[in-house]
């Protein structure tokens, strides 16, 4: 009997564990919201994505401003992006925007914390698996975000990890220089973030300091 | 004026019809015996209580006699005793009747049209259908026939029912209070058309009505008082030998 | 012309929040039957597929707490038992025996994971045995790994989504540090192998220090061989617990039946709600038409005329309501699905609510059968009324 009651709880109980969808929550977005917004009262969820919005057209827009194509198995054009808009009374303040970006040994996810304008106020992984994650997760490495926005990262190549001109993402410094993979990865996943954010929310205000790269500007 | 040829369309002898009210046994028709011609229009008058709705649901296969003897078209229907089950009853009515009452009994979401034809979805008679376009033209409503019931007026509602009771060709039409819920004018329209429909067809008309000068539109008017024929013709009992 | 059809379906025009509300009385029925029936059908499917799945008949573990066991797979951790290796060859070696397979769970703590980390676990298995018994496992990238000393891993779907892993990519094994190369991603399959990650035996064991010790052997049986005689053999193994799994179905299925004796029982309550609904409806609707009825009478219909008619009134009210009920369940399929598995405390991971052509074409069928039978004795009743009766109320 002993044999039965566990085998039943074996088999059952395992099928409970429910994994996340490939969209990016926050894991506890009442505590995260509070902690990245001090003076928040609250927040309200959407989620959106490309198919949603804009289909293949747009995809292939934000594949350009990127610099980059979507690749693999997990980017794809239905990817649920959420994203938090968070209030202070009845008056809205600020954005939470978060992105999935493959890493060199896992899953990263790279929260953003916005103003209005789209400027950023904090830099968050949510999840990292790497052999440096101490370091990259140490506040000094999200600390180099703060206040640049999609302007900057327009500037910014993700395949190559250059700048063309001056840029403020130039300055910031990789914290483990074995941890390339992932700091790059992490950059890209701003950048995307970055231009979801403007996209989605922002009316593409920042779209006229995009130039694509190696071609005339539009 | 009497109809063209002389058969009969109904005979009766001796009708009784008794109804039992508490202890007593009421006689509703009390030994009525009469007949109608083919092609006869004739009304029946009477108080409250004479008996001549009984007396006409019993001509018109609505209703078994007690007793009493009943011929339609040198048909016997009713004889002494023999009782004929509802569904007997329904068949000899619809070869031979049609029927309108006080109330029209228009089915309110069928149009004009569909409810006269409504009696083809149960019985037709050769050939009917093709007539159907004929009645609506006689009775003045084949412009309302896409019409529903609660867009006509009284009077057209009426003229109605009885376009629905000639669909099948019957040899006799009964008509128990037709005019009862309309206004005198509307009452007087019926009335021309009872007569236009007796006098062109040559339809026997078998009325009951409270109205005088609807019932004087007719050839004959009985008037029952009590369950007997008080008043009017007592024909000949054919059978005793009389022309 | 217009024929009886018409006439019933424009009859029930005539009160048409009476008819709507019937409609929705057997709607609500119907809904109820077709999402039971769906559920039961779904429920006892995906708990088939979820024993099927596992793809061995036995599991023999190493005897300790059962519930350890179990909450290593909720949530990993360690105070495993182990067993030794030879016990895996003496199993392999009795005649009812077709094959085993040698499996060696191992969990380790991530810091990174979530908030303030999660375990993640790791299920080392033969890869000349293993991929064999559980044939029926389809890659989406890649395959199975063949070196049993590789630092190669496989990983179930949701595994591999969670980390965005695909076939070429490294993994990472925290604490241990070691890097492992993604062979090959699973197909999804609705069962606990979705979130596992799977490396070669000898690797993990290899990594995590573990020699000649196993958590668990996989045994198929000979087809003609007696399972009963063997389980009993088996359980008198000291050191190991065995689990049968036909023993577990069979004790499911059970479990299984009663529950259907239960969800009919519910079903069937609706049912005779719904039918005196409609008996209700149509009594009503016929007892304030007998004098209309009485003229139809006069007009020629027959009792059978007019049984037919009310009758078809029945039928289109029964009709209407259940396939309304039957959309909505389909419709609201999935949030049946949603509810039920907050209100089970286990549930198979499969679809819960299964609803086929079958289903549907059975409950149209008692839907009608239901119309059927309520309609009878209304239309009986309005067959019975004379022309007289109609006439009478005009009496003096």
């Amino acid at each position: 009997m002993r044999n039965l009651l566990f085998s039943l709880i074996l088999l059952l109980a395992s099928a409970t564990q429910t994994y996340g969808a490939v969209g990016c929550d926050l894991n506890d977005p009442d505590r995260d919201v509070a902690r990245l917004f001090p003076g928040s009262t609250g927040y309200k969820t959407s989620y959106l994505s490309i198919a949603q919005k804009g289909g293949e057209a747009l995809l292939a827009k934000v594949e350009e401003r990127l610099g980059d194509k979507f690749h693999g198995l997990y980017e794809t054009i239905d990817v649920p992006y959420t994203l938090y808009d968070i209030y202070q009374g009845k008056q809205k303040i600020g954005y939470i925007h978060g992105v999935n970006q493959k890493g060199q040994y896992g899953g990263i996810q790279v929260f953003l914390a916005l103003d209005l304008e789209g400027i950023i106020k904090s830099f968050y992984f949510q999840k990292l698996t790497s052999k440096f994650g101490k370091q990259l997760r140490d506040p000094k490495f999200g600390q180099q975000f703060v206040g640049l926005s999609l302007k900057d990262f327009y500037g910014y190549d993700v395949s190559s990890g250059k700048a063309t001109g001056p840029s403020r993402v130039e300055q910031i410094k990789n914290p483990a220089p074995q941890a390339e993979a992932d700091f790059r990865a992490a950059l890209r996943a701003v950048k995307k973030n970055l231009i979801l954010m403007d996209e989605f929310v922002l009316g593409n205000q920042y779209l006229k300091y995009f130039k694509p790269f190696g071609g005339s500007s539009r | 004026m009497m109809g063209a040829n002389d058969h009969l369309a109904i005979e009766a002898y001796h009708l009784m019809k008794l109804f039992r009210l508490g202890s007593e046994e009421i006689a509703a028709v009390n030994d009525v015996t009469l007949s109608v011609k083919e092609g006869e229009f004739i009304a029946f008058i009477g108080p409250s209580g004479s008996g001549k709705t009984t007396l006409i649901n019993i001509l018109g296969c609505l209703d078994n006699p007690s007793s009493g003897q009943l011929v339609l078209g040198g048909r016997s229907i009713f004889d002494q005793g023999k009782t004929l089950s509802e569904a007997k009853l329904t068949r000899i009515r619809r070869e031979i009747f049609g029927y309108i009452f006080q109330k029209f009994y228009l089915i309110p979401t069928l149009t004009v049209l569909e409810n006269v034809v409504l009696p083809f979805t149960f019985y037709r008679k050769p050939g009917a259908e093709s007539e159907v376009g004929e009645v609506l033209r006689r009775l003045g409503i084949d412009h309302r026939q896409g019409h529903l019931p609660g867009e006509i007026s009284g009077g057209e509602m009426q003229r109605v029912a009885i376009a629905r009771a000639l669909v099948n060709r019957p040899k006799i039409l009964l008509a128990d209070e037709p005019t009862g819920n309309l206004d005198t004018k509307r009452s007087e329209e019926i009335g021309q058309i009872l007569k236009e429909l007796n006098q062109k067809e040559g339809l026997t008309i078998v009325l009951v009505t409270h109205n005088p000068s609807l019932a004087n539109r007719a050839h004959r008017v009985i008037e029952l008082r009590d369950g007997r024929i008080y008043q009017g013709e007592e024909p000949c009992d054919p059978k005793a030998g009389c022309s | 012309m217009i024929n009886i059809f018409q006439v019933a379906y424009k009859n029930l025009l005539r009160k048409k929040a009476r008819s709507g509300l019937t409609i929705i009385g057997i709607a609500l029925a119907a809904w109820v039957l077709v999402s039971l029936l769906g559920f039961n059908r779904g429920y006892e499917s995906s708990l088939n597929k979820d024993i099927d799945n596992l793809g061995f008949q036995m599991l023999v573990t190493a005897k300790g707490c059962p519930y350890e066991a179990a909450t290593l797979m909720l949530k990993g951790g360690t105070g495993l038992r182990y067993m030794k290796q030879e016990i895996a060859d003496s199993v392999a070696s009795q005649p009812e025996v077709e094959q085993i397979t040698p499996m060696l769970m191992q969990a380790v703590f991530d810091p990174n994971k979530g908030e303030s980390g999660g375990i993640t676990a790791y299920l080392g298995v033969d890869p000349a045995t293993f991929p064999k018994m559980k044939s029926f496992l389809e890659f989406k990238q890649g395959g199975w790994f063949s070196d049993p000393n590789a630092l190669e891993a496989v990983m179930g779907y949701e595994a591999a989504e969670l980390e965005q892993r695909e076939a070429g990519d490294l993994l990472l094994i925290p604490t241990k540090n070691v890097e492992l190369k993604v062979v090959g991603v699973l197909k999804r399959t609705g069962t606990q192998d979705d979130g596992t990650i799977f490396l070669p035996l000898k690797a993990v064991q290899k990594i995590f220090g573990i020699k000649d010790e196993l958590t668990g052997i996989g045994v198929k049986v000979k087809k003609e061989a007696d399972i009963a005689q063997f389980e009993e053999r088996m359980y008198r193994l000291p050191d190991v617990q065995v689990v049968s799994l036909t023993q577990v179905k069979q004790t499911i299925m059970t479990l299984v039946s009663t529950a259907k004796v239960m969800v009919f029982s519910i079903a069937l309550i609706a049912i005779l709600i719904a039918v005196v609904g409609v008996i209700n409806t149509i009594l009503m609707s016929v007892m304030e038409r007998i004098q209309e009825i009485g003229i139809l009478k006069s007009m020629g219909a027959t009792a059978w005329d007019i049984f037919k008619l009310i009758w078809l009134e029945t039928l289109i009210l029964c009709l209407t309501g259940g396939l309304i009920g039957t959309a909505m369940a389909m419709a609201t399929a999935k949030l049946t699905e949603i509810l039920v598995r907050q209100l089970l405390p286990y549930a198979p991971s499969g679809g819960l609510v299964q609803i086929n052509l079958v289903l549907v074409l059975f409950t149209f069928g008692v839907v009608t059968l239901i119309g059927l039978i309520s309609g009878i004795y209304p239309s009986w009743k309005a067959g019975r009324v004379r022309p007289l009766d109609a006439i009478r109320s005009q009496v003096e």
